[in-house]
């Protein structure tokens, strides 16, 4: 894979996100909505050295991070339905650097999620961390999405344009809500609190806690780690179906 | 395989399930060379098609282009495809597309202006691609196909949407591509096209190769030629006449397939003195292969 060849397929995927920005700008606002909501309301609570609304740009970001990271799927759904990809594989481009470019390209995006949350919470007199310590979070919730990237890569290999983003949204916003990423799990039922240390939401949004109340961290990587090995081989199978 | 075939393939054999698509077929097509695949659908044309420009793993055999195997990318970078429909996506333009792909190949992006104005479509280089007709959206297929500088050119269906002006300037630039080496492999159904511009023609039925030449070859196989004219002998009558193997009367003008049409002619002038616009004509491709394809079921149905 040279790096002009990359270049090429990611620059091609920021011309389907600026020329059509409408999926964007959903993406952006429909997270930083409700941010915005829950920070009105539970944000001026204090936990620790940080108000809510800050704690909340590791829950709720991880909620508009992961939201972005779904959306390659999304494109090779339509790609294939459109016959897109049948093209693409027969040119020299391997598909895993057309499938490294989709996920590269809504790198961009996601990290625009998380920095819109955070002007939110500044605007609104929350922003409790210095520069450091919000681009950690920011990395690590970037890097927290792979696994939910592979997933919809999975599901892109084997939905249809249309029905992809009802499959996504079916398996994410559950999985979402039961990882603590729209309010705190102490708010949810006990049987909810069981179920969310097996979600790689939950996992996700404690790597951000984590490092704002600098509390270890290991436990999330390594179950994020496993979440990737899972997805990476589902996405694998769902790729070889699709040419079978 | 000789130094000059850029395409080899060797006893491919796949299956779909219980589908026995295709059945150790050979094929080779040479430096410069059109060779057109025909068959009826399900023939195993599209399997052949997707193993040869890597899109699948055949179950048997060997595919080879210029020596390598199309299953690796780095094999594909001179391979120019051009699709019946290739579902542009709605945001990339004329231009971006052709340097794209050109950039995918190893190839200089500039190298798109002059492909682009080699196919007619510079002008229009800043339009999005779907915005373009059906005609012009083959076109930059062409141009994308052409713009890898290819030692190969897969076509399929490749002039469908083309009017008679594009499809002429369509082949006229794959004569001068083929001029510089490029071999040519087109599936197609427009037979008499196929006839037209291809130097051998592979006829494929059941996933098996059946025929293999000069479309010229293949049609004085076929014994029958047809006799038409305007005639007052009955239908009955028309069959009665030497070596007259099928019949078929419409407005007045009967057609009928001989296998020897000199007998018949004379049988038919000497039945009718009011014979007028009388006509011998040849097999056509289209006969041709029907004719084989019929046969071949023949015999594997006894």
């Amino acid at each position: 894979m040279t790096a002009s060849i990359l270049a090429v397929e990611i620059r091609d995927e920021l011309y389907s996100i600026i020329r059509e920005p409408t999926a964007a700008v959903f993406s952006i606002a429909m997270p930083v909505g409700m941010f915005a909501l829950f920070a009105t309301l539970f944000g001026t609570e204090a936990s620790g050295p940080v108000s809510g609304a800050t704690l909340m740009l590791a829950t709720f970001g991880a909620f508009g991070v992961i939201s972005v990271a779904l959306t390659p799927g999304i494109g090779i759904a339509e790609d294939r339905e459109r016959g897109w990809l049948r093209v693409k594989r027969v040119s020299p481009v391997p598909v895993r650097t057309t499938l490294a470019a989709k996920v590269a390209a809504s790198l961009p995006v996601a990290f625009g999620v998380y920095a819109a949350m955070s002007l939110t919470a500044f605007a609104m007199g929350l922003f409790d961390t210095d520069v450091r310590t919000w681009l950690q979070i920011a990395g690590l919730l970037l890097l927290g999405s792979l696994p939910f990237a592979l997933l919809s890569i999975a599901v892109g290999f084997v939905a249809r344009g249309r029905t992809a983003p009802a499959i996504i949204n079916a398996v994410f916003l559950p999985m979402a809500i039961a990882g603590g990423l729209w309010m705190p799990l102490e708010m949810l039922p006990s049987f909810v609190q069981d179920l969310s240390v097996w979600l790689p939401t939950y996992h996700a949004s404690q790597l951000g806690l984590g490092v704002l109340m600098g509390e270890p961290m290991i436990d999330h990587i390594v179950a994020l780690v496993a979440a990737t090995t899972v997805t990476a081989s589902l996405a694998a199978m769902a790729y070889r179906s699709s040419r079978a | 395989m000789t130094v000059t075939d850029i395409v080899a393939i060797r006893d491919l054999d796949h299956r779909y399930g219980e589908t026995h698509a295709l059945r150790g077929v050979d094929l080779t097509v040479a430096s410069g060379e059109c060779v057109a695949l025909l068959g009826p659908n399900g023939a195993g044309k599209t399997t052949l098609v997707s193993a040869l420009t890597g899109a699948l793993a055949p179950a048997g055999g060997t595919v080879r282009i210029t020596g390598n195997d199309p299953r690796r990318p780095e094999a594909r970078r001179r391979l120019g495809v051009v699709h019946q429909h290739a579902g542009f996506p709605r945001t990339l333009k004329v231009g971006e597309l052709v340097a794209g792909w050109a950039v995918r190949a190893g190839r200089p992006a500039a190298d798109a202006d002059a492909v682009l104005a080699e196919v007619g479509l510079h002008d229009l280089r800043k339009r999005r691609a779907t915005q373009l007709s059906g005609g012009q959206q083959q076109r930059l297929q062409l141009a994308m196909a052409l713009v890898v500088d290819p030692t190969l050119l897969v076509l399929d269906e490749p002039s469908v949407g083309l009017d008679i002006d594009a499809r002429r300037r369509f082949w006229a630039t794959l004569a001068a591509r083929r001029d510089r080496g490029t071999a040519v492999l087109l599936t197609t159904h427009q037979i008499e096209e196929a006839a037209a511009v291809a130097d051998r023609v592979v006829v494929l039925h059941q996933g098996t190769v059946i025929a293999s030449g000069p479309p010229a070859d293949l049609t004085a196989q076929l014994p029958d030629r047809t006799v038409t004219a305007r005639t007052a002998l009955r239908d009955r009558e028309l069959r009665a006449l030497p070596d007259v193997l099928d019949v078929t009367v419409a407005d007045g003008r009967m057609r009928a397939a001989s296998a020897r049409p000199e007998a018949t002619v004379r049988a038919l002038l000497a039945a009718d003195p009011t014979l007028s616009d009388l006509r011998v004509e040849g097999a056509t491709l289209e006969q041709a292969i029907v004719s084989m394809i019929t046969q071949e079921s023949q015999e594997v149905a006894a």
